[in-house]
């Protein structure tokens, strides 16, 4: 038999699906040296976070909460408390932050990328509840974006010109430039 | 952003649009920016890669946004009463090629009673008033999205301010004084007249219309009779609303049930043709309205008594410092009853009762009283409220031995019932001057 799921609660299941996917995909292989571990733990603290705020996206908060009961209240402070911080900003450069922790892998770093932009994309989706075919408008950027992001990973994987680290620093800088150019080229709307 | 008082006639309104970034890409540009700051300080460019896939798409929404749009919004009415609906159309003109989202913020006492936001050129929004009173409608923020969702444009319309009636309680009968003015209407007299009731017969005296000859009564007397009947007059009533105390649970509190009997007092004596006004009563003012005829006057007695009650978020045109001695004459037409709403808690209100009564005037208290102090098991706690009930007590009774008939309304009834004593037959003032 064959089950369907509801798009309102398909999309925030794969945007919570997505977030531990990039978690899990940042932290391994882990590592425990300079601020690891912090960083993984942030990043549980906010896509978890997230995760939570899809959920419980759908309660209506009280006008006043004032004359409701202690508990009552306390629930309706979590819910208030959850819809504030930008939970997938953090949890998404935080991410980024802890894959730096771990040396050179060009094309892991390039599938953490391919894995949070869909996480945003999905958590977008979710919250304003609209359809997958809403993104066809950025299909030339977003095509764009998948290109550069495998010159890049292919880019880094190619030996340097040079040792030391003006060598390194040109290669970011050529690649930074491309990226630059790439925007410039979009046709506008 | 501008701010406009809009009218009960959709007058466009020129709205100025506040840009800014969506938060899906706000996202976008943070993952970006992290991208492009760990390629750098890394110097590993397979992070700029990531920093390509997330501002690429930014770089390709940028098109010349709209600073400003005309907006039409228009309630559906001003007036409503207790648990009714306003309809708030709103239309737009100038945003072609952008999704408009549409957001109703209630203000104070009102609900949204449909979905919070709707999308579309043109929309319809409701909202419910939940509580009388006279009350901020809120105001309807706009949004403008491209089509990627990446830029906003908000702008907020105020919306005008509405009045939410009390609804009227249950009154189909009417207490009518056994002396009435000489002006037509519809309350049956005891003096003969041009009415249709049948008062009596008796002799023919030159002038009398033939027709009205009992020609039965004539013949078993000997004579001439002719018919008599009783005058159908109207009468003056004053309602009188103490919002000095407002005691109770809210929704049926004594102020609640003031308004909503006095509401229905009004719709009922109207409906008889009668002149009714109203005087409302507060701590340090009056609010009142002279006695008049027709439906409209029962918007305006209610419009008096929302512009003297404590909610009222204008203030209303009530008289500061008043008191019944310096009432108009107006206010208080010599021989008009007066139908007084009161939990009868305030001492300064009962003295003004009574003095109404040395001035020869019909009072019948309606007492919404419903609450008593809370009962503790403490000692001091039970006789305090025993006082209290006791001077209760004596209250009713002083008003009694000054022919003030006092009865009580629970407000879940109809007020007939409480009134049956006194709509069965013409009040008779007992004692006072006449």
């Amino acid at each position: 038999m064959k089950v369907r799921v509801k798009p309102a609660v398909a999309m925030p299941a794969a945007a919570i699906l997505l977030g531990a996917a990039a978690v899990v995909w940042a932290a391994v292989p882990l590592v425990h040296h300079g601020l690891a571990t912090l960083a993984l733990l942030v990043a549980i603290v906010f896509v978890t976070g997230g995760a939570l705020r899809q959920a419980l996206s759908w309660i209506p908060l009280p006008e006043d909460a004032f004359l409701l009961p202690g508990p009552v209240r306390a629930w309706t402070g979590f819910l208030q408390f959850l819809r504030m911080p930008p939970w997938e900003e953090i949890a998404a450069a935080d991410l980024v932050w802890l894959e730096v922790q771990h040396f050179s892998r060009p094309w892991h770093t390039a599938l953490l990328g391919l894995v949070l932009m869909a996480y945003l994309l999905a958590v977008h989706l979710a919250e304003s509840r609209a359809r997958v075919s809403s993104l066809r408008p950025l299909s030339l950027a977003l095509g764009t974006g998948l290109v550069l992001l495998a010159a890049a990973a292919g880019f880094a994987m190619l030996p340097a010109f040079a040792p030391g680290p003006g060598a390194a620093w040109l290669r970011v800088l050529a690649a930074l430039a491309v990226l630059a150019a790439a925007a410039l080229a979009l046709p506008r709307s | 952003m501008s701010h406009n008082e809009g009218g009960h006639t959709a007058a466009a309104t020129e709205l100025r649009l506040q840009w800014r970034l969506s938060r899906h890409a706000r996202r976008l540009l943070t993952l970006g920016l992290a991208a492009a700051l760990a390629a750098t300080l890394a110097r590993r460019p397979e992070f700029t890669g990531i920093a390509a896939i997330a501002l690429l798409p930014l770089a390709a929404g940028r098109i010349s946004r709209p600073a400003a749009m005309t907006v039409r919004v228009r309630p559906s009415s001003r007036r409503v009463f207790e648990g009714e609906q306003v309809a708030i159309s709103a239309s737009c003109s100038g945003a072609d090629g952008w999704s408009v989202r549409w957001t109703l913020v209630p203000g104070d006492g009102l609900n949204n009673a449909g979905p919070t936001f709707r999308d579309g050129d043109s929309v319809r929004l409701l909202a419910a008033a939940e509580h009388w009173g006279r009350r901020r409608m809120g105001a309807v923020e706009v949004t403008l999205r491209d089509r990627w969702r990446l830029f906003e444009g908000h702008a907020e319309h105020v919306l005008p301010t509405v009045d939410c009636y009390p609804h009227p309680a249950a009154q189909r009968t009417r207490v009518v004084l056994s002396r009435l003015p000489n002006r037509l209407g519809e309350h049956v007299a005891r003096t003969p007249g041009e009415g249709t009731e049948f008062a009596g017969v008796r002799d023919y005296v030159p002038g009398d219309r033939q027709r009205s000859i009992n020609w039965a009564a004539s013949t078993r007397r000997g004579r001439l009779q002719v018919n008599m009947f009783a005058g159908e007059r109207s009468q003056d009533v004053v309602l009188v609303v103490d919002a000095t105390s407002d005691v109770g649970e809210p929704g049926t509190s004594a102020l609640d049930l003031a308004l909503r009997g006095a509401a229905a007092a009004a719709h009922a004596y109207l409906d008889a043709r009668d002149r009714v006004g109203v005087i409302a009563y507060q701590w340090g003012g009056v609010a009142w309205r002279p006695p008049g005829l027709g439906k409209r006057q029962v918007y305006r007695i209610i419009d008096t008594m929302l512009s003297a009650s404590p909610y009222a978020s204008d203030g209303g045109e009530v008289a500061r410092g008043g008191s019944f001695r310096r009432m108009p004459r107006a206010a208080l037409p010599p021989g008009s009853l007066v139908v007084v709403f009161s939990p009868l808690l305030d001492q300064r209100f009962i003295e003004t009762l009574r003095e109404l009564r040395e001035r020869g005037f019909t009072i019948l208290v309606i007492d919404v009283l419903n609450a008593t102090p809370p009962s503790r098991p403490r000692l001091a706690d039970k006789l305090a409220r025993r006082l209290w009930t006791m001077e209760q007590e004596a209250i009713r009774f002083s008003l009694r031995e000054l022919g003030v008939p006092v009865t009580h309304w629970d407000g879940t009834q109809p007020l007939d019932l409480p009134l049956a004593g006194y709509s069965r037959r013409p009040l008779v003032p007992l004692g006072g001057r006449r």
